[in-house]
């Protein structure tokens, strides 16, 4: 479990984040939404342990602040938003830097096999041998998600829960692999492990979502299910935009919902 | 809602059906040939350099003579041809042996430490930087710094030189990064800005230098290996051994980087700690090589990159690379310096230079699009 307490983050004179407080249960896929500018990302940072901050942190109970970062690295893997390489690694040599921390969980026999299987999850298979800054934004995206699933190979590892931060894991993805990476989530969070997540596609994240937090001036706005979270009155005021939750554009205009989805 | 479909991955068809792939991109069996056949380069290499040379003795009368006692066997060699080898050609092979790799591995560190396949501490300024600590103690040895001459005797050289390239670093560090990102333009920018520096208080240095000093001086700037003893193998060799044994601690780390600061502390490195021992590391083979043999560039910047294109960035099988490729490159451009305008020598700083630089526009050529420059 991920306990955010009175989080004040405060980069130069700005604060970033205002006492924000949520929490992430083990075994739930937590989605993080709000406009531009609300604070999702310096949140994210900050339960990385990238950014100082005040209020308290925990994972699994332990102060975050506490952590050495090779017992973070073993309790949580993240995803960043982008990652630019400087050297010319191949996917299977980037995938493999997930290995680091030698906390994969997975069995010694299965680890040369284990870049394999992440790169065929996030349908990457046999790409192993090409360059990593030759694919396009959206391969890359899933090549660092592949990488990330290696360093927590086992969502649940000597009987304590792991966990994913994942910064807009969507965002350059087309529809078919948006799915396919919110599976790989979801499935995560089923076998024990938590999810933290952000996104702005409010679709996928009523799809997914166990718990939303609404994050709003560096606020936690609200948190709860997408149920509660998602109403006429929070979109408002939250993004400043007039939407109609479950309003059906006229039948003339052709729309897809992910929830449309069949096999 | 029909979550119960689920997209499962494998039942997904790839899309580009894996595209075009070099075996499974695990280079890691290659890059180990690579060591052991760079290995046997090296030490042929240095028989080589052993052997070549105006006296007459062979290979295997120089391989003979390494093992066999003065007063042994009958082909043991004549006195003259041991001298040869043993005072002259012996340092020199292996003062040129270290330099190379301390060059070659300075080099790797430093790219991977600033992310920047330019990074190379001859071209940024820590050379610079190491040349002005030695400078300085040649000069200012009779005079202020006398007392650490009498205290470190010949190891006051290369630890001046040694503190030269650390300020240099750190400034450099300083200057070109913010958050753990490094600009080339600024990198390079601040490299010109430390050259200049280095350059102006060295020209003051060499105003206020007596003749003789100047004489040192003048020997020193060349890059050369030419006045290798054993006296220079001992003073430097401690440093950059230190260096080449600390450097494959680096390697995991330096890979993680790659991926970016943050990313590589999420992978569990101790970013902060590591960048402080790499920059070290960087200042200690820069510092010794620059004291003993003055510049010699560009072993830094071609012979990283070089590996990378053959065995990948692989650190842990790139910086054990780099020191032998970088040996045996510097060993072979001896071997031409001191041939091509016998029987006199030239700088090898001058043949490392006229190869090195226009592979180095070559980089920048191929790169032009992918750097922000």
């Amino acid at each position: 479990m991920i306990e955010v307490t009175d989080v004040c983050v405060h980069l130069g004179k700005r604060t970033i984040i205002d006492r924000a407080s949520f929490i992430a249960e083990a075994g739930q896929f937590t989605i993080i939404v709000g406009p531009n500018g609300s604070g999702k990302t310096t949140l994210m940072r900050a339960l990385s342990g990238d950014l100082p901050f005040t209020g308290h942190i925990s994972i699994n109970g332990r102060e975050l602040t506490r952590l050495k970062l090779w017992e973070m690295a073993a309790m949580r893997a993240i995803l960043p938003q982008t990652t630019s390489l400087s050297f010319p690694f191949t996917v299977r040599e980037i995938v493999k830097l997930g290995l680091t921390s030698g906390r994969s969980g997975a069995a010694r026999r299965g680890m040369d096999s284990l870049p394999d299987e992440a790169l065929q999850m996030v349908d990457l298979a046999g790409f192993g041998g090409r360059f990593y800054q030759e694919l396009s934004g959206g391969e890359q995206q899933r090549v660092q998600l592949a990488r990330v699933l290696c360093q927590v190979w086992q969502p649940v590892l000597d009987g304590q829960p792991r966990f994913l931060f994942l910064d807009e894991p969507v965002s350059s993805l087309d529809i078919k692999h948006q799915l396919i990476i919110m599976e790989i989530a979801r499935s995560f969070a089923e076998r024990g492990g938590g999810v933290i997540a952000i996104l702005h596609d409010l679709n996928l994240t009523s799809m997914y979502a166990d718990r939303v937090v609404v994050m709003h001036g560096g606020h936690a706005d609200c948190v709860g299910t997408p149920n509660e979270v998602l109403t006429d009155e929070r979109i408002l005021r939250v993004y400043e935009c007039a939407l109609k939750v479950g309003a059906l554009p006229a039948s003339h205009i052709p729309f897809v919902l992910p929830q449309s989805v069949a096999v | 809602m029909s979550e119960a479909v689920v997209m499962k991955p494998a039942a997904v068809s790839p899309s580009n059906g894996g595209g075009k792939t070099r075996a499974d991109g695990d280079r890691s069996s290659l890059a180990k040939a690579a060591i052991a056949a760079l290995s046997i380069v090296l030490l042929a290499t240095m028989l080589f350099s052993l052997a070549a040379g105006a006296s007459d003795a062979s290979i295997m009368s120089v391989i003979g003579g390494l093992f066999s006692t003065p007063d042994g066997s009958s082909d043991a060699l004549p006195m003259r041809d041991r001298i040869i080898i043993y005072d002259i050609r012996l340092p020199r092979v292996i003062l040129g042996a270290l330099i190379g790799a301390s060059l070659a591995v300075s080099g790797a560190v430093m790219q991977g430490l600033f992310r920047n396949p330019l990074a190379d501490p001859g071209i940024v300024g820590v050379s610079a930087g190491a040349g002005l600590g030695a400078v300085s103690m040649i000069v200012l040895g009779g005079t202020f710094l006398a007392p650490l001459i009498t205290l470190f005797g010949y190891y006051a050289l290369p630890l001046a030189a040694f503190f030269g390239a650390l300020a240099f670093t750190l400034i450099l560090y300083r200057v070109a990064t913010r958050r753990g990102q490094t600009s080339i333009a600024t990198m390079l920018l601040a490299g010109i800005a430390l050259g200049a520096m280095a350059g102006a208080y060295m020209g003051v240095l060499v105003y206020v230098a007596d003749d003789r000093q100047l004489r040192d001086l003048t020997f020193w700037g060349l890059g050369s290996l030419a006045g290798a003893n054993w006296v220079k193998v001992a003073a430097a060799g401690p440093f950059i051994i230190l260096a080449l044994l600390v450097s494959p601690f680096l390697a995991r780390g330096l890979n993680g980087l790659a991926l970016g600061e943050a990313a590589a502390s999420h992978l569990g490195i101790p970013v902060q700690r590591f960048k402080r021992i790499a920059i070290v590391v960087v200042a200690a083979a820069t510092g010794a090589s620059v004291a003993v043999s003055g510049g010699i560039g560009f072993v830094g910047v071609v012979v990283p990159h070089l590996l990378r294109l053959v065995i990948g960035p692989d650190h842990r099988y790139m910086l054990p690379a780099a020191a032998l490729l970088g040996a045996s490159l510097l060993l072979l451009a001896d071997a031409v310096s001191r041939t091509i305008v016998a029987p006199s020598e030239l700088p090898i700083g001058i043949v490392t230079a006229a190869v090195g630089a226009p592979f180095f526009l070559w980089i920048l050529l191929r790169r032009r699009g992918i750097l922000d420059l």
